[in-house]
């Protein structure tokens, strides 16, 4: 059921008046390794980030933490707080799934825009690839799928979204090559960038050729797991020059969130993902005042090969069952008519949810990102997905204040 | 008993407002939920119908145990260590003659064979004493 969406005025308003900006980011070492906890993560990311916008840790104020799936905690974001040595103003953990990191940015632009803190510390890490076997990654599937009535048949997580991508395949007359396109394209932007796990160059063959997990979908059409922690400062442009901070700023333009469903079960069809897809994308659109032809370049969660084409189509730039040729096709490449992920993403770089979507989109529009720079990126878009296609979230940042 | 080792694989945890349909399911017979106020059925049991009425009006309606193939997955890796060395085996969405999805597996032929549309119909599984799983198999033409 596709609601109408309200008039995004007053969202535009409040982001024209507070000028919410990323101020600061942080990344530590990704890959594999073994001897740090998730709370070290948590606390070196955050450190990076502090010191990439060259303030005191005194002049942090608010607190957005995820979750752990090493180290389970009640109250993740006090007890990070307390970790870490400091009593934020204003403190919350985020458990969307993959919609998290993105919604962190809304959530802490809300947060500034009530007065209940100036300068929010996002962060999230995790030990994920050392604290976890795979087979406990395969089982994180009971955390989100119906433990009654969908675990006991078997599901895993890689199936949860075959059973999407096989649907998929069938209503659009893909194919196979086209979600493997889209692992072929992260794998290349990975190259280019140093903080990321897997570099060697990936064709579609070595993608088709590659272990079947549960068809459709082979291991490359699969998200890595690693260690590692990254974040980002929250505040306003008047704040970010009271404190002095020097690093280009970036403004975040809008946001939104779409749900589908939590269970595939009771999922109705495909239009129904895409509808939230677009619902979540729209939300952030219309309080920017931009269109998809706009964004110059795009983070979307690529957990599976398969949520990229439908995120794609979703947001509006392709149209339906469009997504795989145009992977196909190297369009999401940096050069290419919208690059997408130039950090190589959950499929190569890292997997941190969509935390280092969120990095490098602002390392992007810094025009920070060296070989990887896109070239005038002004606008860019990231999104999140979290459990299979159910809930997300967009933000719209840009190099320059809303106007 | 048989001599066979013990089912190791994931097993439901009955609430209270689904254990009908478990119980059903042990006396293989195949029910699904309606409200009573507006006839429609759900899927998966509720304590409430997760319609507009949200009703605690809730009925068991014998079901026709047909349905077709929405999608499914071919799972090559299961969740947990028991399915280690197991052949590949179908997940699938169903979706019932009723209106309503169901996630299952799909037994009795060539995971290979599965398509999607197939008609299919229930079988049940009586995985352990207490537990029945119903599966579906293609319908024979």
């Amino acid at each position: 059921m596709a609601d109408a969406i309200p008039s995004m005025e007053d969202a535009r308003e409040a982001l024209k008046k507070h000028k919410i900006v990323i101020a600061g980011v942080g990344e530590t070492e990704q890959g594999k390794i073994p001897n740090k906890s998730s709370f070290h993560f948590l606390s070196e990311a955050s450190k990076i980030a502090i010191q990439d916008a060259g303030i005191n840790k005194s002049d942090v104020d608010g607190l957005i933490t995820a979750f752990s799936l090493v180290e389970h905690t009640f109250m993740h974001c006090t007890t990070f707080a307390d970790y870490f040595g400091f009593r934020p103003k204003f403190f919350s953990s985020v458990a969307i799934g993959g919609a998290t990191a993105v919604w962190m940015v809304a959530e802490a632009a809300m947060a500034i825009a009530s007065g209940q803190a100036d300068v929010v510390l996002c962060v999230r890490g995790d030990n994920t690839l050392s604290g976890i076997s795979s087979s406990g990654m395969m089982a994180l599937i009971r955390e989100m799928c119906h433990a009654e009535f969908e675990f006991p048949y078997g599901l895993t997580t890689p199936g949860g979204y075959a059973l999407a991508a096989q649907r998929y395949l069938h209503d659009y007359s893909a194919k196979q090559e086209h979600l493997a396109a889209v692992a072929v394209t992260m794998r290349k932007h990975a190259g280019m960038k140093e903080n990321a796990m897997n570099k060697e160059p990936l064709t579609v063959e070595d993608v088709i050729n590659s272990r079947i997990i549960a068809e459709p979908l082979h291991k490359y059409d699969c998200s890595i797991i690693s260690d590692g922690g990254a974040a980002f400062i929250v505040t306003t442009e008047d704040k970010a020059k009271e404190l002095g901070i020097q690093k280009p700023l970036v403004y975040l333009w809008g946001m939104g969130q779409g749900y589908s469903h939590q269970y595939l079960t009771t999922l109705k069809d495909l239009n129904q993902i895409y509808s939230a897809i677009e619902r979540s994308g729209q939300r952030a659109f219309q309080t920017a005042g931009v269109e998809p032809k706009d964004v110059d370049i795009a983070f979307l969660y690529d957990c599976f090969t398969i949520t990229v084409l439908l995120e794609l189509e979703g947001l509006g730039f392709v149209p339906k069952g469009e997504g795989g040729p145009f992977a196909l096709e190297g369009r999401m490449e940096i050069g290419k008519d919208l690059p997408v992920n130039t950090h190589g993403g959950l499929l190569s770089q890292a997997h941190l949810g969509a935390m280092h979507h969120v990095v490098e989109a602002t390392t992007q529009l810094r025009g920070e990102a060296g070989p990887r720079q896109v070239e005038d990126a002004e606008v860019a878009l990231v999104h999140g997905n979290g459990g299979i296609v159910s809930a997300h979230s967009t933000v719209l940042l840009g190099k320059e204040p809303l106007s | 008993m048989s001599e066979e080792k013990e089912y190791a694989k994931p097993l439901p945890e009955f609430r209270p407002e689904t254990k009908p349909y478990w119980e059903a399911c042990k006396r293989h017979e195949f029910v699904l939920p309606r409200s009573k106020v507006t006839n429609e059925f759900f899927f998966y049991p509720r304590a409430l119908s997760p319609g507009e009425d949200m009703s605690e009006d809730i009925e068991w309606a014998k079901a026709s145990g047909k349905g077709k193939v929405w999608t499914f997955a071919i799972h090559h890796m299961g969740p947990t260590k028991a399915y280690k060395g197991e052949p590949p085996y179908v997940v699938a969405l169903v979706e019932m003659e009723e209106g309503v999805k169901m996630m299952t597996n799909i037994v009795e032929c060539d995971p290979k064979d599965v398509y999607i549309g197939m008609d299919v119909e229930v079988l049940f599984d009586d995985v352990t004493p207490d537990v029945t799983l119903p599966k579906f198999k293609p319908v024979k033409k």
